[in-house]
């Protein structure tokens, strides 16, 4: 696992086996286990009931792994020879992530709004040919989707928890190719869909080529690639300063580009748009949780030192971001475009909390920095899983019906799915007594007690312009006309209804009643170093 | 020799796999350049574990190679089954998400 | 300088006895609001009863309430309740909790007395509507909303209620939402209250920011020693919140097109109650403003411009409910006017919003039961001589035109001419240009106010051949008539006695006594003389002459009032433009136009939605460029600092 223990070995001249502490490593085992598990299923079952069996699966494999995590909470320590971290922030991200993985799952395995599901029948199949019209016909589901999800949700575990930097970068390939593979699967608007996989995964490599030169430049810095070597060599001060500068911001490209940062967001809205909904809900919740935690492990634990140098950068890429997502949106005309750059705009604001660093709260002892970034993301993941899972149910029909126009009087048609998404939007806008007004008032007050007050009042201005673009779909379903061939809410299965059900509650409960989140992301705000 | 020097070959070859992938058309050719880049950075983990007088950049390299390998089977499957719908190969061609 | 006796001098018990239900009054409106919203159409048979029956448990409470705080001392009539720690964010912790004082009191009283009476009469009014249970989920989401701005102990749960309030009135002013200038109505209002809701997130930063803290006792404890600067900042941007919320210079513009609304709306959210939510903001910030003299400059300003602009629309419009709106806007002006004061004016800001709270209420209604007998017309050069047919409508009508006027024993009397006597105190140049306005308002209210009795009630009938108008049922005239004695009496009440400016002085502090400028009588006397002149010539111009059925094209100022003196044109030029722009200025080239509705909202950004976003080629490699760039300007970056 990690190339520590290989040169120790060697060193020692004599092979010694490496202790890897399994228990503290269950929750990515209980995962990484039911994948392969789904792998088999997937080999050597009949068609018939694979769907549910691998739904099952796959379900009391997040279950099981989320019960794993809270049996972990608490613990603070190195595991797996280093490689490994399991500590506060990292249980709680994983926590989060298991937890949104869940109706994540279950909206992907939604199948009575489309007849066979959202996901092609083969992915391999041409689109418009014999042979997918045959598979259509069919009606055959494709359930490679349920492995692929649990190898990306097990990546996404390791990556906020990875305390070396070669497991960060195997952490980030686990996490991106099922994700690559995913987005290229759709039923309907196969050409999208295959272009958005192939964007992402283009793109996706070219930042991980950044982000592997970065580690590359710090083990030649440092001569390791272990998060609390490089802060010592970076206390120390020894080395080539460029290589040091240079590997920083190198490693930055490959982390801001998973969270979608400005200037590294351009594949955001193409690829969350031509992917298919349940994907494109599960991947900006879910990615953004295990990027964030990734970016907050390397700057605050392997680059702490080195504060004073990134949090100008840090800065001005908030400020780009938090602009660029929120001032493009405005102008957008497709719910799921309109959606990524509002997820552009988020990664801005939580960036905000983020330079706070180590700002230590006197009385409870939190790291403000990290503990406001885990509310946030946790709230954060929640009204976008469910505010994708919404724009599922709006259909025509050629499928989901994206265009804002075709949105246009939804109040009238069905006033319980516009005032869900509704509720939805007013969370991403910030507005008391939701999720998300909680989340931005503990980043901004993070920022705020981290100096950074300049940042926050451009995060109020930008909230404030994001409300306008939020507010404008409110107003188009409440206040318009509706098209006389718009399109109509489709009833899901409960499988949907209950992921949807879930985020509603989840927004409603951290804006009424976050106290106790609020400490647990307190008491779980402390890295182990 | 200075062990420096494969790092900056390594930077030169991380520039040229950069430029093909700015430059090229062919979806085939950009991936290779993204290749490129990683074996830059497998050059670059070896000169410093030369220079570093440790083995974990020699370690690191071949983890590099195979996650390099993974991703060659993901990519090439995603290319192949674009050019099968589009008979072509150009990232430029796959076009129709903007704005 | 007079003595300020505020409010941080009074210490709040806990709530106990009948002041631990204070939550009740919250919710009760918003179980109501939960059970007929969710309930769907099987409370349809039992809906309106259930609406109208939870505002008035909450007015009982609150009646009971009072009482238990008469029976006290003054000093003790503050109350808390902590409902429970909402945001506890690092050390810095809001509760959730309630604030019941003699401020709050007043206002509890208003919302659910005269929301109770209006939910009455919408028993009647929306009758044969489909949709009547629905609206009456939103009243009650309404009340609950507006419960909750005046209870909150601190900014951030005011600010919650603030939001609720706007919500619930979008909601109702496009509750016919099938009618397009409705929805456009509602869109408008959407707007300029974002502005305004723009302002106060900004003042409850900058509160954060200085004072670690948005509780009413925080702030007001951090005022006292804060910077002038900090002091106007935050007044200003409250006063901007002020302004969209209460329609106020220069976001005044949405509230006449607010009036598409049922007209019960019209009465309850745009008269009564949360137009005057900026007021109350105002009035509940003394502190703040006490030490930001020239955040109450603006704010008097800001008060004087729109008396004498909503009093100048007033009498142009010929549509009955958008003059009233008008009249609205300017009483409202009043009340800015008397807040930006200072301690000396705060209460008499509250007892005209009180007053007004209950003529404006009434006679919105009556104008609603006018509009009942007439098929819905609101032309008021199609009514005429309605007073022989609809004569309960007629008298409390009259009641409260009496009372706006400021006819004496009215009520509209003694709370506007005190304003006008306060706004005649002081040095130089202010007292005589903003009691001028004043004054000059009164007589334009009564000429205007005199106008739409007149043409609404007198003088021939000019009705469409189709209406055949008669009285409305009891249901809706029953809360008319109550409206109407409170429009009659409460003044008399309260004002002789100075009864609420005694209650209200621990909240808004006392002032010493002040001389204004000219003597008391020779004001009362300037203010009846102008009113007498105000009322003779709208006689003469609208009962001695017939009143055309078509509006004749008249002067350049009566043009300009009946296109609101230009706001809307000015709006455009001033934040429209500048925004299509800046919109442009983003973009690279423009060749690209959007289709259908999503151009209708396009206004809202200034119409340029449908050309953008061009750096978003959708090419692959010129995505991988930003990249290589932002990766360069990272590095650049990282190695510069390090310089």
């Amino acid at each position: 696992m990690s190339a520590l223990s290989v040169s120790a070995t060697f060193a020692a001249a004599e092979f010694q086996t490496p202790s890897i502490e399994y228990s503290k490593l269950m929750p990515m085992l209980i995962v990484f286990g039911v994948a392969l598990v789904g792998v088999l299923i997937e080999a050597f079952m009949g068609r018939t009931g694979r769907h549910q069996v691998q739904l099952i699966l796959s379900i009391a494999g997040l279950v099981a792994a989320f019960v794993s995590v809270t049996m972990l909470a608490g613990d603070n320590q190195i595991a797996a020879v280093g490689a490994v971290a399991v500590d506060g922030p990292a249980l709680f991200l994983q926590g989060t992530i298991l937890l949104l993985a869940i109706p994540g799952v279950l909206t992907m395995a939604e199948r009575s709004l489309d007849r066979g599901g959202v996901f092609t029948s083969a992915g391999s199949s041409t689109p418009g040919s014999e042979h997918e019209r045959v598979l259509t016909a069919t009606g055959v589901t494709q359930t490679e989707v349920f492995p692929l999800t649990m190898f990306a949700v097990g990546g996404m575990l390791l990556f906020p928890a990875a305390n070396d930097l070669l497991t960060m970068f195997v952490a980030l390939e686990v996490l991106s190719l099922p994700l690559y593979l995913l987005c290229g699967l759709a039923r309907r608007r196969r050409l999208l869909s295959q272009e958005a996989s192939l964007k992402y995964f283009l793109l996706g490599a070219f930042s991980s080529a950044f982000f592997l030169y970065g580690i590359a430049l710090l083990y030649g810095y440092s001569g390791t690639v272990r998060l609390s070597g490089i802060a010592e060599a970076v206390s120390s001060n020894s080395g080539s300063d460029t290589l040091l500068m240079t590997g920083t911001a190198l490693l930055a490209v490959g982390l801001l580009f998973k969270v979608g940062a400005a200037p590294f967001h351009s594949w955001t809205p193409d690829v969350y748009q031509g992917a298919p909904t349940p994907i494109t809900g599960f991947m900006a919740a879910c990615t953004k949780v295990a990027a964030f935690g990734a970016l907050l492990r390397v700057l605050y634990v392997g680059l702490g030192g080195l504060a004073w140098q990134w949090e100008p950068v840090m800065w001005g890429v908030a400020i780009l971001t938090m602009v660029v997502g929120s001032v493009v949106a405005l102008t957008q005309t497709d719910v799921k475009r309109m959606l990524a750059y509002s997820s552009i705009a988020h990664a801005g604001f939580i960036l905000t909390g983020l330079v706070a660093t180590d700002t230590v709260d006197p009385d409870t002892g939190a790291v403000l920095g990290v503990s406001s970034v885990l509310f946030y993301l946790l709230a954060y993941g929640f009204i976008t899983i469910g505010a994708f899972a919404v724009v599922t149910l709006v259909r025509d029909a050629g499928g989901e019906a994206t265009h804002l126009s075709q949105w246009a009087g939804l109040a009238r048609r069905s006033p319980l799915v516009a005032a869900v998404f509704t509720l939805f939007l007013a969370a991403f806008a910030g507005i008391p007594l939701t999720s998300g007004f909680t989340g931005k008032f503990a980043v901004f007050s993070a920022a705020i007690a981290g100096d950074a007050a300049p940042l926050v009042v451009i995060g109020v201005v930008m909230s404030a312009v994001a409300a306008f673009f939020y507010f404008r779909v409110v107003v188009l379903m409440f206040f318009n006309a509706p098209a006389p061939d718009g399109p109509a809410v489709a009833v899901p299965s409960p499988l949907t209804t209950v992921a949807i059900t879930l985020s509603v509650a989840v927004t409603v409960l951290l804006g009424v009643w976050p106290t106790q989140v609020l400490d647990l992301a307190d008491r779980a705000s402390q890295f182990v170093r | 020799m200075n062990p420096m020097n494969y790092v900056y070959l390594s930077a030169l070859l991380f520039s040229i796999g950069a430029a093909g992938v700015l430059l090229r058309r062919n979806a085939i050719v950009v991936f290779m350049c993204v290749e490129l880049m990683l074996n830059a950075t497998n050059l670059a983990f070896v000169a410093f574990a030369r220079m570093q007088g440790n083995l974990d950049g020699q370690v690191i390299a071949f983890f590099v190679m195979v996650v390099a390998a993974a991703e060659v089977v993901i990519g090439l499957a995603i290319i192949v089954t674009i050019f099968r719908t589009r008979r072509s190969a150009s990232v430029d061609s796959a076009n129709l998400l903007k704005y | 300088m007079p003595t300020i006796l505020a409010a941080e001098t009074t210490q709040a018990a806990d709530a106990t006895g009948v002041f631990a239900l204070s939550w009740l009054l919250i919710a009760l409106p918003l179980l109501g609001a939960a059970v007929l919203l969710l309930g769907g159409r099987r409370t349809d048979k039992f809906g309106h009863l259930l609406g109208t029956a939870m505002p008035f448990a909450a007015f009982v409470i609150g009646v009971v309430q009072f009482v238990a705080m008469l029976g006290r001392d003054p000093e003790n009539r503050t109350f808390s309740q902590h409902l429970y720690t909402w945001l506890p964010v690092g050390s810095f912790q809001v509760d959730a909790g309630l604030l019941v004082d003699q401020l709050s009191m007043c206002f509890v009283l208003l919302i659910t007395g005269v929301g109770t009476l209006i939910h009455i009469y919408s028993i009647g009014y929306m009758e044969h509507d489909p949709d009547r249970r629905r609206f009456f989920g939103y009243l009650n989401l309404f009340i609950a909303a507006m419960l909750l701005l005046v209870l909150a102990d601190s900014y951030l749960l005011l600010y919650v209620g603030w939001e609720g309030v706007g919500l619930a009135s979008y909601l109702l002013i496009g509750f016919w939402s099938y009618v397009p200038e409705y929805a456009a109505a509602a869109k408008k209002a959407f707007v300029a209250n974002r502005v305004g809701d723009f302002g106060l997130s900004i003042a409850i930063m900058i509160m954060f920011a200085q004072f670690g803290s948005v509780s009413f006792d925080g702030v007001f404890a951090g005022a006292d020693g804060a910077s002038e600067g900090a002091l106007t900042a935050i007044g200003l941007m409250l006063l901007l919140a002020a302004c969209g919320k209460s329609a106020q210079f220069p976001l005044q513009s949405w509230l006449g097109d607010a009036m598409a609304g049922p007209t019960p709306v019209s009465a309850l959210i745009h008269a009564a109650t949360m137009v005057t939510a900026g007021v109350y903001l105002i009035v509940r910030s003394a502190p703040v403003f006490n030490g930001a003299p020239d955040a109450q400059l603006v704010v008097v300003i800001v008060g004087a411009i729109t008396l004498i602009f909503g009093a100048i629309v007033g009498t142009a419009k010929d549509d009955i409910k958008k003059a009233l709106a008008a009249s609205t806007m300017s009483q409202i002006g009043y009340m800015m006017l008397a807040a930006g004061l200072g301690p000396i004016g705060y209460a008499f800001a509250i007892f005209h919003l009180l007053t007004h709270g209950f003529f404006k209420a009434g006679m919105f209604l009556g104008a609603g039961s006018v509009m009942h007998g007439m098929n819905n017309q609101v032309e008021m050069r199609r009514f005429g001589g309605i007073s022989s047919v609809m004569k309960i409508t007629w008298i409390t009508f009259g009641l409260g035109w009496l009372a706006i006027i400021g006819v004496p024993p009215f009520s509209g009397f003694w709370s506007k001419d005190k304003i006008i006597e306060a706004a005649f105190v002081g040095e130089g140049w202010r007292p005589w240009v903003f009691g001028g306005a004043a004054l000059i308002g009164a007589g334009v209210t009564a000429f205007y106010m005199t106008r739409l009795f007149l043409m609404t009630f007198h003088g021939e009938r000019r009705w469409t051949d189709d209406v055949h108008p008669h009285e409305s049922p009891k249901i809706m005239t029953i809360p008319l008539m109550v409206l109407a004695i409170g429009s009659a009496a409460l003044g008399l009440i309260l004002g002789p006695t100075n009864a609420l400016v005694h209650w209200l002085e621990p909240v808004t502090g006392a002032h010493g006594e002040e001389a204004p400028v000219l003597s008391v009588p020779v004001l009362t006397g300037l203010t009846l003389l102008l009113i007498a002149v105000g009322v003779a010539w709208a006689y003469s111009l609208y009962v001695r002459q017939p009143v055309p059925e078509v509006a004749p094209a008249g002067s350049v100022l009566t043009r300009a009032a009946r296109r609101d003196l230009y706001q809307d044109a000015v709006n455009e030029s001033l934040l429209m433009r500048p925004g299509q722009y800046l919109t442009r200025f983003l973009v690279w080239f423009d060749n690209r136009v959007v289709d259908g509705a999503v151009n209708g909202l396009a206004a809202l950004l200034g119409g340029t939605s449908g050309r953008f976003r061009r750096l978003q080629t959708g090419f692959v490699r010129s995505y991988a460029l930003s990249m290589f760039l932002g990766a360069a300007l990272l590095v650049g970056a990282m190695l510069l600092v390090r310089l």
